[in-house]
């Protein structure tokens, strides 16, 4: 783990868009994960802010987010499928390596859990000639797919290079999973690592709206033990990916950009000294 | 859905038959025949309305595209000529397409064809289209857009037995198992082991299509490809296979055709590669036996 691999959700931080990758890059950071809502919204429309990305100094990490894609069924489908080729026509636009899909929350007169494969592997394939992967990431609301372990059976199933698994430190921990869950997983099959610490010890995930709050930087939260074990787990395992910080609350909401971003970036120093406090005998032991 | 247990379709779920042609978008159309005629290949018809030009020998057609709409569409315009379609044959050009739409393809780009005739495609590495053509149809796809120059529809191949053995296709790094499963889950390609080589050239995967009459070869930068070279995913090379590598050799030789021969490339009897002919257009020759019926002809 170095700063190269890791960034910061631009949801994390207010402000215009190019503002916020200012601070970013100005905080240390050597890329950030991008929304799709922040392009089509810019006041100068999508084609310059697309240009803003191109032309800063940051690599994109990827691009937020398709939501209820998979398992729908007729039109729904349809309708989904025309969605998410537009957002990977985004990820071109903008250099995004990779689109995040998160379950599918969709009310279930519209929900078939039966077409979950066959749609991610749609999506893995519509996504190989455009060379973006697709990352998929449970969410704790999702309909059938609410936690890592069952996302990670449907990506299993699915079996395409080109699909991989998020994981997210905060629905990890809230979920109260063991660690262990996580030793099936190959490393290269996880596309990204969120994290997140929380303001609160102990509370219930009902959804989007309930969560948001709740997230603080890796270090600054009550239950940064837990997510210094879910740091080093994940490095154990041999991931070598990106890692992204994803945190939103009512205070970050009210700060300039700068000011979340120069926190962001003492929570990224703290993270790799969580990984680097595991990996200094090894180091030593090398040096002999 | 009773055909899903058939091992035959399970194993070419597209009905898979070989290569109807290869189409080049370029802006040297007229260099491009010529160098095309110097490897034994004729004009034998022009398209009836646009800069379209058909150039067969044996079993093989290849379509320049010179069409000023075709070529404004180049994500890459400095490119002067590019591999921008393989057709390949299939038992039903609509069910196949169907087909890739289910399992995740893009719908053919809009872009001017080089055909009126509506075939299907679907969208391939970069810019190009994969048509697919119905090889049980009862007539030739050329007649309908085409004007032949003479009644002569089959061209003697002036290196026996030559026909198309494969593309070559760029990939970027670390890309090679996406492309495998997306070649193998659409169009039921297979990957050959690691150790399979053909020809020549020792990097790359190669996959079979399945109906094992040509193959596929993914390429992912060696070295400083990266940095010497602007590298992008495309199709990169067209490879014709020929029984004898040695023979087709001096046959081009002695019709002035180059070929690399260096210190890490030179041709032998597994294969040969030509040096830049026309704007960096190279072919590459396979060792390779066509499967019978394509010694047949063109249709």
């Amino acid at each position: 783990m170095n700063r190269e691999s890791f960034g910061i959700d631009l949801a994390c931080m207010a402000g215009p868009l190019e503002e916020r990758l200012a601070a970013a890059e100005a905080a240390g950071f050597s890329q950030v994960m991008l929304w799709a809502r922040d392009l089509a919204n810019h006041p100068r429309g999508y084609e310059a802010a697309a240009r803003l990305v191109r032309e800063s100094k940051l690599r994109v990490a990827g691009l937020q987010l398709m939501r209820n894609y998979e398992g729908m069924s007729g039109p729904a489908h349809e309708y989904k499928l025309d969605i998410v080729k537009a957002l990977l026509d985004v990820c071109v636009d903008v250099n995004a390596p990779l689109l995040l899909v998160c379950a599918s929350a969709a009310a279930g007169h519209q929900h078939d859990p039966s077409r979950a494969e066959a749609d991610l592997r749609k999506l893995a394939n519509l996504a190989v000639p455009t060379g973006v992967r697709v990352g998929f990431k449970a969410i704790p609301w999702g309909r059938s797919i609410s936690d890592t372990r069952s996302a990670w059976d449907l990506v299993y199933r699915v079996d395409h290079a080109n699909l991989g698994l998020v994981l997210d430190s905060f629905h990890f921990i809230a979920g109260g999973h063991p660690l262990e869950v996580l030793n099936d997983i190959p490393p290269e099959k996880i596309s990204l690592v969120q994290l997140a610490d929380f303001s609160v010890p102990v509370f219930q995930e009902r959804g989007e709206r309930n969560a948001d709050h709740m997230r603080v930087f890796p270090g600054d939260g009550v239950l940064h033990d837990s997510v210094a074990a879910f740091v080093r787990h994940v490095d154990w395992l041999g991931y070598e990916g990106d890692y992204s910080l994803l945190v939103f609350n009512e205070d970050y909401r009210q700060l300039p950009a700068h000011a979340v971003a120069r926190l962001g970036a003492r929570s990224m120093a703290w993270v790799n000294t969580q990984v680097l406090r595991r990996r200094l005998p090894m180091n030593r032991l090398r040096a002999v | 859905m009773s055909g899903a247990l058939d091992p035959a379709l399970e194993a070419n779920p597209l009905g898979m038959r070989g290569i109807e042609f290869i189409e080049y978008l370029s802006r040297h159309p007229e260099e491009l025949g010529g160098v095309l005629a110097q490897i034994g290949f004729r004009l034998i018809a022009r398209h009836r309305s646009r800069e379209v030009f058909l150039y067969r020998q044996g079993p093989v057609n290849i379509i320049i595209n010179a069409d000023p709409v075709a070529l404004s569409t180049l994500a890459h315009p400095e490119e002067d000529n590019q591999i921008s379609a393989v057709a390949i044959r299939v038992a039903d050009a609509n069910q196949a397409y169907e087909r890739c739409m289910q399992w995740g393809a893009w719908p053919i780009p809009t872009r001017a064809g080089a055909m009126e005739l509506n075939i299907p495609g679907i969208h391939g590495v970069g810019d190009s289209i994969i048509y697919l053509v119905d090889h049980r149809r009862n007539f030739s796809i050329y007649d309908v857009d085409f004007d032949y120059l003479t009644d002569e529809r089959k061209v003697e191949p002036i290196t026996p037995g030559l026909h198309v053995f494969g593309v070559v296709q760029y990939i970027n790094p670390d890309r090679s198992a996406e492309w495998i499963d997306f070649y193998a889950q659409l169009l039921g390609f297979r990957a050959l082991p690691p150790e399979t080589h053909f020809g020549i050239l020792p990097h790359g995967t190669i996959l079979q299509s399945p109906c094992a009459r040509f193959y596929l070869q993914l390429v992912e930068p060696v070295g400083d490809a990266l940095y010497d070279t602007e590298w992008y995913e495309q199709f990169a090379r067209l490879a014709f296979g020929v029984p004898d590598v040695p023979g087709a050799v001096r046959i081009l030789e002695a019709r002035g055709v180059p070929f690399q021969d260096n210190a890490f490339i030179r041709p032998d009897c597994h294969g040969a590669i030509t040096a830049a002919m026309s704007h960096d257009v190279n072919f590459e020759f396979v060792r390779h036996t066509a499967p019978d019926e394509d010694q047949e002809g063109a249709p």
